[in-house]
């Protein structure tokens, strides 16, 4: 009988022990994790942006949020902005209706530290919002400004690759063109769907105007060789500009073994592009009708 | 067996569930929908529908469920001879994997006709046991739960009983774990106790079938019985509910993915024996006997799995 | 069961005499699976001998305390905790090294390696002795990994530590997940050639 007791209680004393241990270390990374996750999508951001190493200080970057609404049976797509007066922060909410069209809006005060955690963001629409209006968060994007000026988006995205799905993040010019694209998240193979994360790869896609990108397809023939060398950059800079230049207008060149990977690679930012440039120039006309005053 | 009946009273449920959304649209105009070329919808209607309204683009309102705003351009609508069925093809590529919403207007009584398109969920769940069957089977793709592959893949008999068992194990482990997962770590914010309370459950479920089956069924507990305990540390195992929290798999998809991962496990075992039996009467190299030759088969097995790679029934 | 081994020969035993990867074939998964480079390795080799190291310490300090009947699951929790412990480390301190590990870090909790040595040795024996023998268990492992690793990496992406050496890709197979039963394979034949000649060697005389 004492035998089951004692087994029982110094089992118990282990399992609080061993929890005591576990737990504490979770408080401890679980801060570091989240910093460095935060740290490492800057790096990401500028370094898309073309900015190796520091910042210059006109170069400014503000985050909006997407998020799609439901009221009853209709069903509207929420923005939240940052307002102009950036300096004392806080946010516009701006509710449109699927043509497009100025529904509502609304003012959350909140920083931008706040508005970067999801939980409180939502709660603080949720706050503004009428009742009976249900939300989903859908995604944000990223707004670059130079000089106050806007001059670059960084928007990501995830879709089907060929095993199961890629996701990326990328930066474009404010005229929608390709500044270029990093692969964050892919589980292809390694040498063959795995090479979307080459240099060589990626390359092809910088620069392409929004025009090009429309229409752009994928063509299984091997890279030019003067192609090949700009896009890995082995020759000086001003060759690299003057060829990358020359094939501009080109299709994507398919990687070896791996043409469903380049094709939903294509695909993915096709439609990425297409539905950003939409929903930005239906914020453009509603905010320019409106007079709304947020940065954008 | 009363396990058996019962068992596959419960499963025939289960599916009858599944497929009750689709008796239930039934009830409307609509009767079938599906996703059909790159580019095309399928519609079937359960009476004759009047050809100009069906066939007249402006009628058509389709977007991807998560982006309401983002309306997809309809080139033409191809109505069956019979008015029974249509054909709904588009200006660009379709996105099979999301849920399309097709609103109708003036085809029937009501203002508007809404349906959804979406790729049958049936076969997502099939296509989740396929995967971690073949494409990912997890011994010769995932490379998991190997001591305990070479050690008993020597045999048929044993390769089977050691499956068998397994699949049983991983399946009760993986929900007993979705279970607890859901409804006790995820809740309290206490995710990192995972690998505890999986390990855990796995002991526990071994201690559990090893009892049932003894005082159930000793026959069958002599003939599988003794592989039990080699089961408890094996990475496969354990596994099977990391993946499923790592995933946020839902019951069906857990249950899919354990019944997968142990079928795989149970294919690769009696494909290993089956080489075995036949190795023993070659010659084999004094240096190479034993593991050194069955890592190499293995590795050879694993190389024709590759070709599972990228599968796609659905 | 004292051990008069001293403390070096304990650490040597656990590299050579009794390597886990090549002579006691256990814990063969992650040495198969991700092996693919040699930073892999060294990061999944470091994470074992953590555990291993801090569990045979752990319970050779309680072993007094450790009611038989319960040792096993004691041994468990032991281990799940460490586990744990290094698995949210590494997942906040070298994040991206550790995605590429996927689940394995975890896995380490089901490696029959480490509970069998701890059955074996750490609740015998004084906690100095176990912490030596952890080392050199784990050190063998990591050892393991890194020579695996060290061979597909270079022959797979003509590359060591990500570091181009060789300037082209001999076979891309060797990065290929199957080439790891491969390489493991042939190295085992070669440590049991190594065996089978030191043994002929040694009878002939």
């Amino acid at each position: 009988m004492k035998d089951i007791f004692t087994i029982i209680f110094r089992l118990t004393l282990s399992c609080v022990l061993a929890g005591t241990v576990m737990g504490t270390t979770f408080v401890l990374t679980n801060k570091a994790k989240k910093h460095n996750e935060h740290v490492k999508e800057e790096r990401v951001a500028f370094s898309l942006l073309g900015f190796k190493g520091e910042v210059p200080e006109s170069v400014t970057m503000e985050t909006a949020y997407r998020y799609v609404l439901s009221r009853g049976g209709d069903q509207f797509i929420g923005y939240l902005m940052p307002r102009q007066e950036s300096k004392e922060g806080g946010y516009r909410f701006l509710q449109l209706d699927l043509d497009g069209n100025l529904a509502e809006k609304y003012r959350v005060d909140i920083t931008a530290e706040q508005a970067a955690g999801a939980k409180e963001r939502d709660q603080s629409i949720s706050a503004v919002l009428p009742q009976g209006v249900e939300m989903r968060f859908a995604e944000q994007f990223k707004i670059v400004f130079r000089d106050g000026v806007r001059s670059a988006y960084l928007i990501s995205g995830k879709f089907p690759g060929f095993k199961t799905h890629i996701a990326v993040m990328m930066a474009l010019d404010s005229d929608f063109s390709i500044i270029g694209f990093e692969v964050l998240e892919h589980e292809e193979d390694p040498g063959l769907g795995g090479e979307i994360e080459k240099p060589y790869f990626k390359n092809q896609f910088k620069g392409k105007s929004f025009e090009v990108v429309q229409d752009l397809e994928v063509v299984k023939s091997p890279i030019p060789e003067d192609y090949l060398k700009a896009l890995e950059v082995d020759i000086p800079p001003e060759a690299v500009k003057k060829v990358m230049q020359q094939h501009r207008g080109d299709d994507i060149y398919a990687l070896t073994g791996a043409t469903i990977s380049t094709v939903a690679v294509t695909e993915g930012l096709k439609g990425m592009i297409k539905k950003f440039a939409y929903r930005v120039n239906v914020l453009d006309s509603v905010i320019d009708n409106q007079q709304i005053a947020v940065s954008f | 067996m009363m396990n058996g009946k019962a068992l596959s009273r419960i499963l025939g449920a289960a599916l009858a569930l599944l497929f009750l959304p689709a008796v239930l649209q039934a009830a409307g105009i609509i009767s079938d929908n599906s996703f059909g070329d790159d580019n095309e919808i399928m519609v079937e209607f359960s009476t004759p529908v009047d050809g100009e309204a069906v066939q007249n683009t402006d009628n058509y309102t389709v977007f991807e469920e998560n982006d309401p705003d983002i309306r997809l351009k309809l080139e033409e609508v191809v109505l069956a001879p019979d008015n029974m069925s249509a054909s709904l093809r588009f200006a660009a590529p379709l996105n099979t994997t999301q849920t399309h919403v097709v609103k109708i207007e003036g085809i029937s009584g009501k203002a508007e006709e809404i349906f959804r398109v979406s790729k049958s969920y049936l076969g997502y769940l099939f296509s989740v046991l396929i995967g971690s069957l073949l494409i990912k089977n997890f011994v010769f793709t995932k490379y998991l739960g190997l001591c305990v592959f070479f050690g008993t893949s020597k045999k048929k008999t044993t390769a089977k009983g050691m499956g068998v068992v397994f699949t049983l194990v991983m399946v009760a482990t993986g929900i007993m774990s979705w279970f607890f997962y859901q409804y006790v770590l995820k809740p309290y914010n206490l995710t990192f106790l995972q690998i505890v309370v999986f390990i855990g459950l796995t002991s526990l479920t071994v201690q559990a079938i090893d009892t049932i089956l003894r005082k159930v069924n000793p026959v069958l507990f002599n003939s599988f019985g003794v592989f039990l305990v080699l089961v408890i540390a094996n990475c496969v195992v354990i596994a099977v509910p990391l993946i499923m929290a790592s995933n946020e798999y839902n019951f069906f998809e857990t249950f899919m993915l354990s019944l997968g991962a142990g079928g795989g496990f149970l294919l690769a075992l009696y494909l290993m024996s089956s080489v075995s039996e036949r190795m023993r009467l070659a010659k084999i190299p004094p240096t190479f006997q034993g593991l050194p030759i069955a890592f190499i088969v293995a590795g050879q097995f694993a190389m024709a799995f590759l070709g599972f790679s990228g599968l796609k029934l659905f | 069961m004292a051990n008069d081994k001293t403390n070096f020969q304990l650490v040597a035993n656990g590299i050579l005499a009794e390597n886990p990867i090549f002579k006691l074939a256990l814990s063969m998964c992650p040495a198969v699976g991700i092996s693919t480079t040699v930073m892999n390795g060294v990061m999944l080799g470091i994470a074992v001998l953590f555990v291993q190291v801090f569990s045979s310490v752990t319970i050779s300090l309680f072993k007094n305390v450790i009611h038989p009947r319960i040792r096993i699951p004691t041994y468990t929790l032991t281990i799940a905790t460490w586990v744990t412990v290094i698995d949210l480390t590494l997942a906040a301190a070298l994040p991206e090294a550790y995605a590429k590990m996927g689940i394995f870090v975890k896995i380490i909790v089901a490696f029959a390696i480490i509970t069998m040595r701890l059955e074996m040795f750490a609740c015998k024996e004084p906690v100095q002795a176990s912490f030596w023998d952890g080392l050199g268990m784990g050190l063998g492992f990591l050892v393991g990994m890194v020579v695996i690793g060290f061979v597909r990496e270079l022959l797979g992406s003509g590359a060591i530590l990500g570091y181009d050496v060789l300037g082209f890709k001999p076979l891309l197979f060797f990065i290929l997940p199957s080439a790891g039963f491969f390489v493991v394979g042939l190295m085992m034949a070669f440590f049991n050639y190594i065996e089978i000649a030191y043994k002929r060697s040694k009878g002939q005389k």
